[in-house]
């Protein structure tokens, strides 16, 4: 049985094909979420990389910030619900999903069945996502994907100690008029986000495993930081990106076997 | 008349609270706006007049930026913007109580933003239980009466207040009785639910009685409706539509709650003996309890929420908080906590006057259904 799930972000559309709820098949990632033409490119595209055709799904699930105006899908679903399940299915041992997404920013918690038993979301607020890092990327000139290898070069992280982002921004460019280098002040971005999280996170109990998911856990200076931040480990996955849209296609297929 | 049209008397008081106020001056009456939290209403009813509840709206809030600044209270921004817009004019006077720091600072601001509309302050004493709490809050009713009788030309009649404290406690008697009712009647929405308590704020309350008797009526005479998923809300108000649709697409029903603008209103009654019919209404005050504007070092109010939630068998607690609410903010990790003891799931979503977009909410609500 292929079922099939979309998870549309505000800033990328992922998607992910699977059989039997278990092997994922086909997936897809495409920068641009709601509002634009990357669900449907994204769904054909997963569809081509697992060999099937929507007809041969059995059932589909929407999730993410853009699941209402998806007509597509057979069931829609909160994204928070979706990132619990992909995130046990992908690390069964996992208790703690820190999900640091475009635009905001979520803390799962699962119990030991991978039954989601609590959440927290964060405020409305740049602060903390991945739309705070975008913005500090443009004023660096530097690709948010290569924020990592600065970090690891940072003897001195910069302080950034505006929480909003608007200030922020303010801060970075005072920061580098007065000659901060670039990887102590992307290591002070980078640690900036990770303590807001954190904090976030630290409202819940956090129950070891940790894992992040979302576009921001794939910044590996973020991720450091996080772990720093809360005193934990944290589990990585390449498809940490994806695991709202996996989460999506194991409930279409659970809520197919309960028929 | 049936359950609809009962419903949809309420839902037009709601949707234009000013064609009721039209009415009341056509008819020649006066009418006093009463602000947020408790406001005396009784002694306004029994000098003639029409208390009409102001708890702001959803407006964009323009010129009352003027004299707030940016991160207060959007329920005290937009009552002063919908003054300085005209929405109250023909209002002979406001009362404004001084339960918590944003409250203070409206009246203040409310005197040079609005200048047709008098304001009276209602200072409440923050020690209610000794006995110069009863003394120091009377002596507040007496200034607000002095404000009225300025303001309006009309006399107060001790005589008067004790027959309008019968009709308040008579209306109370019908808002208690209705949270139950509404909990047996799943079929009335969330939405629906909201437009009952609101109107209470507009209507004249030997109307609302009246109306949420018969309704009692209706519903007392049909047999429940299936269950829908039972909740709980606290906060200050859960009023906004775009909230309630959500609820209600999420076949989400309110059991019970713990909203100031709800059933915190009616939860006291002024008692049947006292010197005047003023110490009445000052022992009501100093009476009242549970709320996060009420000062009480024991928090009690916490405890309540679980043990109304566990009565009414709400699955879960949903925390409807306004934004730079802080006597709110105080208690919500205190609710947290009691409500995770109690194993009662318990959620909490932000809300202001001036909220566009709900799909945050609306993510927060689709993933406590999944975990209720």
């Amino acid at each position: 049985m292929y079922t099939f799930g979309i998870d549309i972000g505000s800033t990328t559309s992922k998607c992910v094909v699977m059989e039997d709820g278990q092997n994922i098949v086909g997936t897809s990632l495409l920068v641009g979420g709601i509002g634009t033409r990357s669900p449907e490119l994204a769904v054909s595209q997963a569809l081509e990389n697992a060999g099937v055709t929507w007809d041969d799904l059995t059932a589909t699930a929407a999730t993410g910030y853009g699941r209402n105006r998806y007509e597509g899908a057979d069931y829609n679903v909160s994204e928070l619900s979706c990132h619990g399940l992909g995130a046990h299915h992908t690390f069964p041992t996992v208790r703690t999903i820190i999900d640091i997404g475009g635009q905001d920013a979520k803390v799962i918690s699962l119990d030991e069945k991978g039954r989601m038993n609590n959440f927290l979301m964060n405020d409305k607020c740049a602060a903390g996502t991945g739309r705070f890092l975008d913005v500090m990327a443009n004023i660096l000139v530097v690709p948010v994907d290569e924020f990592a290898q600065y970090c690891e070069k940072s003897v001195n992280p910069a302080q950034i100690s505006s929480t909003c982002t608007v200030f922020a921004e303010s801060e970075v460019i005072s920061q580098l008029a007065n000659g901060v280098e670039m990887e102590d002040l992307i290591a002070g971005i980078c640690s900036s986000v990770a303590v807001r999280v954190g904090n976030l996170a630290k409202r819940i109990n956090i129950v070891p495993d940790v894992c992040m998911s979302g576009g921001v856990a794939q910044n590996a200076g973020v991720r450091n930081a996080l772990s720093r931040s809360i005193g934990q480990p944290i589990l990585f996955s390449p498809q940490a990106q994806l695991f709202g849209a996996i989460g999506a296609a194991l409930y279409a297929y659970q809520k197919q076997v309960k028929k | 008349m049936n359950k609809q049209e009962l419903l949809a008397c309420f839902h037009e008081a709601v949707a234009d609270p000013r064609k009721l106020m039209d009415k009341y001056l056509a008819e020649g009456r006066k009418v006093v706006l009463t602000a947020p939290v408790y406001t005396p209403e009784e002694i306004i009813h029994s000098m003639g007049m029409v208390p009409m509840g102001v708890w702001g709206a959803d407006v964009q809030i323009n010129e009352a930026k003027k004299y707030f600044p940016a991160f207060i209270c959007t329920i005290m921004q937009s009552i002063v913007e919908l003054g300085i817009k005209g929405v109250y004019d023909g209002a002979s006077a406001i009362v404004i109580p001084s339960l918590c720091d944003s409250l203070k600072v409206i009246g203040q601001n409310w005197k040079y933003a609005v200048k047709g509309i008098p304001f009276i302050a209602m200072t409440y004493p923050q020690n209610r239980k000794p006995a110069f709490g009863h003394t120091f809050t009377k002596a507040g009713y007496e200034y607000v009466i002095r404000g009225l009788e300025e303001a309006t030309g009309l006399k107060f009649d001790d005589e008067k207040l004790a027959e309008s404290i019968e009709v308040y406690n008579a209306h109370n008697a019908a808002m208690r009785a209705l949270v139950p009712a509404l909990a047996a009647h799943s079929e009335i929405t969330c939405a629906q639910r909201s437009d009952i308590f609101k109107s209470a704020f507009f209507m004249r309350k030997e109307e609302h009685t009246a109306l949420v008797n018969e309704l009692l009526a209706v519903l007392e005479a049909e047999a429940p409706a299936e269950d829908k998923i039972r909740i709980m809300t606290s906060g200050i108000l859960a009023d906004a539509p775009g909230l309630l649709e959500i609820l209600d697409d999420n076949g989400m029903q309110i059991v019970c709650d713990d909203v100031a603008a709800e059933s915190r209103q009616y939860r006291t009654d002024a008692p049947a003996e006292g010197e005047t019919a003023l110490d009445r209404l000052a022992s009501k005050f100093c009476a009242m309890d549970n709320c996060s504007v009420l000062y009480d070092v024991e928090k009690k109010r916490v405890d309540k929420i679980v043990s109304d939630a566990k009565a009414a068998k709400a699955k879960g607690v949903l925390v409807v908080l306004t934004k730079f609410c802080d006597p709110e903010e105080f208690d919500y990790p205190l609710i947290k906590r009691a409500c995770a003891e109690a194993e009662i799931p318990c959620v909490l979503i932000e809300v202001d006057r001036q909220m566009v977009n709900y799909e945050q909410a609306r993510t927060a609500i689709e993933t406590f259904k999944d975990l209720l």
